[in-house]
């Protein structure tokens, strides 16, 4: 059983945790406001902790020697880079990870040794991206961003449908890592043709996305 | 009974920093002598300086050795201003002297030429062709110290107990650096590379050594002061304009400006606000001039056009150096130069007048007026300009603080030609002449001269004290002293 | 003769640690940039400061590269809070290279990970704490001692 240990709250963590538990995980939520801790133990099934989680002691106090899992996601920056350190050097929690509202921070958080990810950089990229263009669903950046990965659905005015792999000039560092046709993930070779109603998973790097999309939906 | 006891030690340490100032004043009282090496014939002069020169150094001497802290004592902002103030009454007395002994002017003569200098105006009453070199350069010399704040720059550098916040008391608060010795050191390096790059570019205009000098001088401190009757226009080169040009408009900027454009951060200068006003103001001040002034007045069309432009940078500039007379201009002439003297140069620079800062804010916040009757009604508006790198958020305080500035400027202005006008001058002439005294400009229809009348000298000189130091500092450091001497007396 | 060094000094925070710092260090010669969100506090700056003064965020790294930090000497955190303290003296250090670092800590159980950190911390709470103990303890014991002495 996965244990997860949230400081933060608002919606989003109360959608998270929510998930988390019907995933089957135990989450316990460390947050600074007295009525929103209120709130959150009333509406889920989690233990709820009030407190300040970049206090070593609240963290003791909330299970943190036990946890498998920490997530810091409060407003601040700053703090979900103090609590990520105290839990993995006081605490040794095996998986760490920080949200970041500066999107430059995510670099800085990766150098200092914690995993972090902006969600700024996120609703950007799909505000950039998914302008105009329907067929792209769940676009998530990996590899700390550095490479994005997207799931593009081929309709009928798609200029690869009849092309093959190998016919396709994708630029240099992208590639379609999967077809899924109907209910069948095709592993794509060279040789494999592509037809309408393919949802291929397109793995590029950020700045190539827009021209690899285009390539695959836009009729010229 | 204690409060006296506490104002004299204050004022004892007042004196101690003016006794500094003139001590440093003694040695430019001694740098004119270096004409001698033009005309070593003149060292019979050199007494007219070597006299005020002692006595400015013993005055000095006497003030820091007697007055001096012992103890560490940290000066208020008021009390800054009254250093600046006894110190400037004390240069400007010190320097009649070469003027008087010299040139045997009258006082009120000699106070006029020495404000003139020290304020960077550049009206003048004396006659040029008769005047010895030593004097000419010593003129020269004190527009340049002048420019670039004297005062402020030797008591920056000590930065002893009289913090930067003095330089505020001057007038001049730019922080080039991240601590006021570095900008001050920043803004001598600027201005002594200023110097010797004019002088340089004078001779090879064609002007003899001792007039490059002098001129260069008098360009980049937006002086004014020339060795010839006729000014920058006895030359009637292109080449010499356009040095001058160049030189009245570096100096005319911002110091923070300046350093910017140094350094090469061409970018950041269209930012600038004041750089906005100059590109308005300088083309179409020069156009109307061409059109309507100079074309009809001067042959060939290349001259006409020369006078546009070389007039409407030095009146905008402040300078003061002239290439033609005003006699014959006709009335539009004279509003578009009387505007660009009143309007003036840069802030924290050499420059007088009101400042194109200001201008530029009142007009961005008359912008904003505007812009804001079509937002929602309850939408924030934070209004902001750009300073160097960094918004400056500009709140209502500092838009009054500007408008009753302007408004003081102008009531000064009103009064001051009002008083020119008393002796008989056209209307033009008057509010021309106390234009170019209040902006420290020094153009001249000619009412200024050895002969005018004495209070029309003496408004003049007020102007030019009042407009230099930005009024406040000397009205509220004088009041304050009188005020001083009073409890002190008591 | 002691040679004097003109400093780079940045101080995050004009709190009145901050402001009392930054004061001292700009009458003491050296340049001085003060960085804090709220622009009042830099009213407590002094008739001596001649340093710059910059409105921002210091957790954000822009406001960090606007403030010259690679060219700093000395970054002093002393905002009111620890966390802010804790990331500015990190990111100074490990992602600027900053020869030195110093961030004020008010918990003082925050401060042993820092110190694994290598980052200079001072806990105003435990210096204090210490020192005020240490005054009673003394007079503690001559109580003692005259007691046992009666």
């Amino acid at each position: 059983m996965n244990e997860i240990l949230i400081v933060g709250g608002g919606k989003i963590v109360y959608f998270l945790t929510r998930m988390f538990i019907a995933k089957g995980s135990r989450v316990t939520i460390i947050n600074k406001d007295k009525a929103e801790c209120t709130r959150l133990a009333r509406a889920l099934k989690a233990t709820v902790v009030y407190g300040d989680g970049s206090d070593p002691v609240i963290l003791e106090e909330a299970g943190a020697g036990a946890v498998d899992t920490i997530i810091a996601m409060t407003p601040n920056d700053q703090d979900n880079l103090v609590i990520c350190q105290l839990a993995i050097m006081r605490f040794s929690v095996p998986r760490s990870l920080a949200l970041v509202s500066d999107p430059d921070n995510e670099v800085v958080f990766h150098e200092l040794g914690i995993s972090a990810f902006s969600t700024t950089r996120i609703i950007s990229n799909i505000i950039e991206q998914k302008a105009g263009f329907e067929e792209i669903a769940n676009l998530i950046p990996v590899g700390e961003g550095k490479v994005t990965l997207a799931e593009v659905i081929l309709d009928e005015t798609s200029p690869v449908i009849g092309k093959s792999l190998r016919e396709i000039d994708m630029p240099y560092q992208s590639l379609i890592g999967y077809v899924l046709r109907g209910e069948k993930p095709i592993v794509p070779r060279g040789d494999t043709v592509l037809n309408a109603g393919d949802r291929l998973i397109v793995i590029a790097l950020p700045d190539q996305y827009g021209q690899v999309i285009s390539l695959l939906t836009r009729s010229s | 009974m204690r409060y006296t006891q506490e104002l004299k030690h204050r004022y004892y340490t007042i004196l101690a920093y003016v006794g500094f100032i003139f001590i440093l004043n003694a040695f430019v009282l001694l740098l004119p002598l270096t004409a001698l090496l033009w005309i070593p014939g003149e060292i019979g002069l050199s007494a007219g300086f070597l006299i005020p020169c002692a006595l400015s150094a013993v005055a000095g001497l006497l003030f820091w050795k007697v007055f001096r802290p012992r103890a560490y004592t940290t000066l208020s902002v008021q009390e800054g201003g009254v250093i600046v103030l006894i110190s400037w009454l004390g240069i400007f007395a010190f320097s009649t002297i070469p003027f008087i002994i010299i040139s045997r002017l009258t006082f009120t003569q000699a106070v006029f030429e020495v404000v003139s200098g020290w304020t960077t105006t550049g009206l003048s009453v004396i006659d040029v062709t008769v005047t010895p070199k030593c004097i000419l350069l010593f003129r020269s010399i004190i527009q340049l110290f002048g420019g670039a704040g004297f005062a402020i720059i030797m008591l920056a550098w000590i930065s002893g107990p009289v913090g930067p916040g003095h330089s505020i008391a001057e007038g001049k608060s730019e922080q080039l650096a991240p601590h006021v010795k570095e900008s001050a050191k920043l803004v001598m390096m600027i201005y002594t590379g200023y110097a010797i790059a004019g002088s340089i570019a004078y001779i090879l205009a064609g002007m003899s050594t001792f007039d490059a000098i002098n001129h260069a001088f008098a360009a980049i401190s937006t002086g004014g002061f020339s060795t010839k009757p006729d000014s920058i226009g006895a030359w009637n080169s292109v080449s010499v304009e356009s040095v001058s040009i160049v030189l009245m408009i570096l100096g005319n900027l911002n110091f923070l400006t300046a350093y910017i454009l140094l350094r090469g951060k061409l970018r950041l200068l269209l930012r600038n606000g004041e750089i906005h006003v100059m590109a308005l103001l300088l083309p179409l001040g020069m156009a109307i001039i061409f059109f309507e002034v100079s074309s009809l007045l001067y042959e060939p069309l290349g001259k006409a056009v020369r006078v546009a432009v070389f007039e409407t940078v030095s009146s905008l500039t402040t300078t003061g150096f002239s290439t033609v007379g005003y006699k014959e201009w006709n009335a539009l002439g004279f509003i578009v130069l009387i505007s660009l003297m009143l309007i003036g140069g840069g802030t924290c620079s050499t420059a007088g007048g009101i400042k194109q800062f200001r201008i530029h804010l009142l007009a961005k916040a008359l912008w904003w007026e505007l812009k804001r009757f079509f937002l929602p009604r309850t939408a924030v508006m934070e209004t902001y300009i750009w300073q160097g790198e960094n918004k400056e958020f500009i709140t209502d305080r500092r838009i009054r603080e500007i408008a009753v500035f302007i408004f003081l400027y102008c009531a000064t202005f009103v009064i001051g030609s009002a008083i020119v006008a008393y002796y008989g001058y056209s209307l033009r002439d008057s509010l021309f002449e106390f234009a170019s005294a209040l902006g420290t400009v020094g153009l001249s229809v000619g009412i200024t001269s050895p002969d005018a009348p004495v209070l029309v000298l003496w408004a003049e000189i007020v102007g030019m004290f009042l407009g230099r130091f930005e009024f406040f500092v000397i009205i509220i450091s004088a009041v304050k002293l009188f005020k001083d001497i009073l409890d002190i007396a008591r | 003769m002691k040679k004097y060094k003109r400093l780079y000094i940045i101080i995050v925070g004009c709190g009145r640690l901050g402001a009392y710092l930054a004061n001292r260090f700009s009458h003491a010669g050296h340049s001085v940039v003060v960085i804090d969100q709220d622009m009042e506090s830099f009213e407590k700056l002094s008739f001596h400061f001649s340093g710059f003064k910059m409105e921002g965020d210091a957790t954000e790294v822009q406001v960090l590269k606007q403030a010259k930090i690679k060219n700093a000497d000395l970054l002093l955190a002393t905002t009111e809070h620890d966390n802010i303290n804790l990331m500015v003296a990190q990111v100074g250090k490990k992602i600027f290279n900053v020869p030195r670092v110093m961030a004020r800590v008010y918990i003082p159980d925050r401060e042993d990970i820092y110190r694994e950190l290598d980052i200079e911390t001072i806990c105003p709470t435990t210096i204090v704490g210490d020192l005020v103990a240490d005054m009673y303890a003394a007079s503690f014991f001559d109580d003692n001692l005259e007691e046992g002495t009666s």
